[in-house]
């Protein structure tokens, strides 16, 4: 019996384990193999292992353009991610007061972008918002008498774009997460609060934020890894080829994909990919520790 | 003013903020349905007005009648129904397993998987081409959905632990004490109880399977296979083929399902993503 | 215990039943499929059918052209080809080009892709498969385009080249014969707050910038893989691009022909591909080349020409090398040139086609075919593919942030140096 204890939960997770094993595990592992051979254009089949000198030069791809795109994705993860939570609870303060009827349908119609597939989403913000032709935000603008905008033309205002696009397909999920944590506030709280003459703000302050930061930690922790390892919206929206739109801005993914993959040099992006990795995992330790302390 | 003026000023003043949110957030939706409805070269002639000037349904016409989209519809239906299978399978024995008992290297494993999870799949393509070739599953749903699943199991493991958490164990003793073993008690105690954490995450899958296009149009041969995402990328990326209005269209009709799914499991959505708020 | 072997089994199960119900995908809808089995080796003998596939990533109605003709040519020898529309071509082959279950039999593709084909080892020579005899119709240009190292590759189809599209409606006179002319015309005739414009161009695209480029005498990359992007000459063009630039609108696919087909642009430079969305929107359009534009070094507009054409992948031989054979020497027929001439306005490659006194008379054909005098074939050497993007990031970066043309340029002309080391 004792013996069946020690194994059993391992028993649980073997088809877990093997799913991850050959869908995850595997990449990273056989990335790993190939930073360590020539495969390339000329050396497509016929590949041999020549060491870590991919290493040594992919160690030259972070430089200085690298570290720059480094800022970006800090700024990019940490602006978005406090946006984000900042709003939607906001929102879903909103949505949670007293007497709103509607709520259902409010909800339901904040949902919308949620449910349109994220690439169509970019596209359609691409040529129907952008755009300086086609786009209806210069369109409005051209009939209040300005001037047309480029939003996508030069790294600030892109960055602003790419947020504002970024907020609009994230915000659903987040509004729905804080809506739910709301619910489970315990209304008793509030009410003896009241009776304290605690107003509104400081009923927020002091018990519903309290309350919710440790169910919303989880929803927060993976969308922060998703915002962190955008690459979508970034790429298509401004350096898809034959649709690059001045802009120059690059988180680490799409930094390493312009810089690595465009040369078909397999083994030096992987080698890319791999010192990239050991980034984002130096990243994720510390956000844990950051999360932990907090 | 009295309390109750008050109350109907603040709650008007909402509704009219709410009214606002809404229509912003929808008008890129708008827009394209406007354009969806509209003949040829509709994307500039309206000067910023919502309702197209001869309205026609020729576009939605011609997406169900010369695209395969009905195919394409019955794929992302199959790829995203095998996804959530294959990864439900997988997952909530592991988050039962990390929930309930306290073995070694446990913690040790939940936090190795949540670094591993960080590795972008952007940068293995290739690999999981080479994973795949050699299992055989290229050109296959079946190895679309292992590699969909994969990339899901460690968030559907993670989310569906934190929940299990929440659920008391007495629940448990109970029914062990009645006769039922492990296998039993979870089909019929534990995830009935967690029945909002397993809807949210199959969910946050199905988003996932219905919004992937790369790895659809790479690891699958035929036009004819393609899910829905799959089908509209190949739709609109090449300049020879590209149609606005038709694409808003099928966009328009990629998006309607996901969105009838939603507001059918809206409130089973609330209390699943707040796994801890559940009160024990 | 059992319960967890029950458990397995039923992930097992469901991993099974999900790859069994999805078998590898039936055949393209192009053609009936047919099981593809060993080419026949004597002519005696009954023939089994053969399918050959080829992909693409290109217009539909072309290959579909393509495939009628050279299925009617086949049909004693039950052969058949199939066109597979492939998204992102180039890469997908780079995946699947060495897999000898998944891979096509051949691709139809432009020829500056070739070089990178090459290089991975995945193409038979034409010689190995066929008497290159076929090819002695050709015209030298769309020949010499699909050789690699004096070797042939490609055969060659139909080429293309930009031409001038205008609107004859909305077009005021003549067509300038210098740029200088069409930069004034320009200026009188552009609104950009209303949104109209003289001429629209995808001006931050090295391909459409390219017949500044070349007429200024610069270079984007040269035989010997040395890119060309800091040359005083190309710097020049880009130069000289950049006022054109700022009256034709965002310069992407999208935005330009749209702007053209909604007759808010009176002209476009663009290729034969845009006709048939121009024909769709219902615009009355003439076809001027670009070579009959005179920059004011003197030399005409030069743009790149494309070669589109098939290549045969070496995994394919094994199995069907009669087949491909036969395809090939079908493809090169002038018959095939007739008819994408007179159905999709291809010029074609075989010389032969041009006997045809429709073809002849073809005003798109004539045109690209005038073009196809100064126009430049498209470098197909491997690090062609690396210089797109730089060459695309140095025009965007001058045509719509200011930035200094030759710092632009030497930034360029570095991203695409160090793309073209990374490559060995």
């Amino acid at each position: 019996m004792e013996q069946k204890r020690r194994w059993k939960p391992w028993l649980y997770c073997v088809p877990a384990m093997l799913l991850i094993l050959i869908v995850i595990v595997f990449p990273i592992a056989y990335t790993g193999w190939i930073s360590l051979t020539n495969m390339n254009l000329y050396h497509w089949t016929d590949y041999e292992v020549i060491g870590l000198s991919n290493y040594a030069r992919a160690l030259f791809k972070f430089d200085s353009g690298f570290l720059s795109a480094l800022g970006t994705t800090l700024v990019w993860t940490a602006l978005n991610m406090v946006i984000q939570i900042g709003l939607g609870f906001l929102i879903a303060l909103g949505l949670n007061a007293p007497g709103l009827r509607l709520k259902r349908v409010y909800k339901t119609l904040l949902m919308v972008p949620w449910a349109v597939p994220a690439y169509i989403s970019i596209l359609l913000w691409r040529v129907g918002m952008f755009n300086t032709e086609l786009g209806i935000l210069n369109k409005l603008l051209v009939l209040l008498g300005f001037g047309k905008v480029d939003f996508l033309a030069s790294n600030g205002i892109a960055f602003l774009s790419c947020m504002v696009l970024n907020l609009w397909m994230a915000l659903p999920f987040m509004i729905s997460t804080i809506d739910g944590a709301l619910q489970s506030v315990d209304s008793s709280l509030y009410e003896s609060a009241t009776l304290d003459g605690a107003g509104f703000w400081t009923r927020t302050r002091s018990i519903t934020v309290p309350t919710i930061r440790p169910i919303i930690a989880p929803a927060a922790v993976m969308t922060t890894f998703i915002t962190f390892k955008q690459f979508d919206i970034i790429y298509l929206l401004t350096q898809q080829r034959g649709y690059m739109t001045g802009a120059t801005l690059n988180t680490v993914i799409t930094y390493a994909h312009q810089n690595a993959f465009a040369s078909n040099n397999y083994g030096l992006s992987s080698a890319v990919s791999m010192l990239l990795f050991v980034i984002i995992i130096l990243f994720s330790i510390l956000t844990n520790r950051s999360l932990r302390e907090d | 003013m009295t309390k109750k003026q008050k109350n109907a000023v603040r709650l008007t003043l909402l509704n009219v903020g709410f009214i606002l949110l809404c229509l912003v957030t929808l008008v890129p939706v708008l827009y394209a349905l406007s354009i969806s409805v509209s003949g040829q070269g509709a994307a500039l002639s309206g000067d910023l007005s919502f309702l197209p000037k001869n309205p026609t349904l020729e576009n939605y016409w011609a997406i169900l009648v010369d695209k395969p989209f009905l195919m394409w519809l019955k794929n992302s239906l199959l790829l995203s129904a095998g996804t959530i299978a294959l990864s439900m399978l997988c997952a909530v024995p592991m988050a039962y397993a990390a929930s309930r008992w306290r073995f070694a290297g446990r913690r040790g494993m939940l936090r190795v998987l949540l670094v591993l999870n960080a590795f972008p799949q952007v940068l293995s393509m290739f690999a999981l081409f080479r994973v795949l070739r050699l299992t055989g599953t290229l050109n296959t749903h079946g190895g679309l959905v292992m590699i969909y699943a994969g990339s899901m199991c460690v968030f559907a493991i993670w989310n569906m632990k934190g929940y299990f958490d929440t659920i008391p164990r007495e629940i448990e003793e109970a029914s062990k004490i009645d006769g039922a073993n492990d296998f039993q008690m979870i089909l019929r105690i534990v995830l009935p109880l967690a029945r909002p954490a397993i809807i949210v995450t199959c969910v946050m899958v199905l988003i996932t399977v219905w919004n992937e296009y790369l790895f659809a149009t790479t690891f699958l041969l035929d036009s004819q296979s393609y899910s829905l995402a799959g089908g509209l990328y190949q739709l609109q990326s090449n300049d020879y083929s590209r149609n606005w209005s038709v694409f808003t269209a099928a966009s328009m009709l990629a998006s309607l399902p996901l969105l009838l799914i939603f507001f059918k499991i809206q409130k089973y959505m609330v209390s699943g993503l707040t796994a801890g708020g559940v009160k024990a | 215990m059992k319960k967890i072997t029950a458990l397995l089994l039923a992930a097992a199960l469901c991993l099974g039943a999900l790859a069994g119900c999805s078998q590898p995908a039936s055949q393209g809808s192009t053609a009936p499929s047919s099981e593809p089995t060993q080419g026949a080796d004597s002519p005696n003998t009954p023939k089994d059918p053969v399918t050959v596939t080829i992909w693409h990533d290109g217009d539909e109605g072309i290959m579909q052209t393509i495939a009628d003709q050279v299925n009617a040519q086949l049909t004693d020898d039950q052969i058949t080809v199939v066109f597979e529309k492939k998204t992102d071509m180039p890469n997908q082959l780079k995946l699947y080009g060495s897999d000898a279950a998944n891979a096509p039999d051949m691709y139809f593709y432009a020829h500056d892709v070739l070089g990178t084909f090459v290089a991975m080892d995945i193409l038979a020579p034409l010689s190995d498969v066929v008497d290159t005899s076929i090819l002695a119709d050709h015209l030298a240009m769309t020949v010499e385009a699909g050789q690699i190292g004096g070797t042939q590759y490609l055969l060659p189809v139909y080429f293309e080249t930009l031409v001038f599209l205008y609107n004859t409606a909305l077009w005021d006179g003549d067509i300038p014969g210098t740029t200088e002319e069409l930069y004034d015309y320009m200026v009188a005739h552009t609104d950009v707050a209303a949104g109209t414009y003289a001429v629209v161009n995808q001006h931050t695209n090295a391909y459409n910038v390219s017949p500044f480029i070349n007429g200024f005498g610069g270079y984007v990359i040269d035989e010997n893989g040395k890119p060309g992007l800091n040359d005083p000459k190309t710097i020049e063009a880009a130069e000289y691009n950049q006022k054109f630039g700022a009256l034709q609108a965002d310069g992407d696919y999208n935005t330009v022909t749209t702007l053209f087909n909604e007759g808010k642009a009176a002209a476009i430079i663009g290729g034969p591909w845009l006709v048939s969305g121009i024909e769709a929107a219902g615009i009355d359009y003439g076809i001027a080349s670009l070579s009959d534009i005179k920059l004011p070094n003197g030399n005409g507009l030069a743009p790149f020409s494309g070669i589109q054409g098939a290549g045969v992948l070496k995994v394919a031989l094994a199995e069907k090398k009669d087949a491909i054979a036969k395809v090939l020497t079908a493809m090169a027929a002038p018959e095939v040139g007739v008819d994408l001439a007179n159905k999709s306005g291809c010029a074609p490659a075989n010389n032969k086609s041009y006997d045809d006194p429709q073809v002849a008379g073809n005003e798109m054909i004539a045109v690209i075919q005038k073009t196809a005098s100064t126009a430049r074939p498209m470098p197909n050497i491997p690090e062609m593919n690396a210089m797109w993007g730089p060459a695309e990031a140095m025009l965007t970066a001058i045509n719509k942030n200011g930035a200094d043309p030759a710092q632009a340029a030497e930034e360029a002309q570095a991203t695409a140096e160090q793309a073209i080391a990374d490559m060995k």
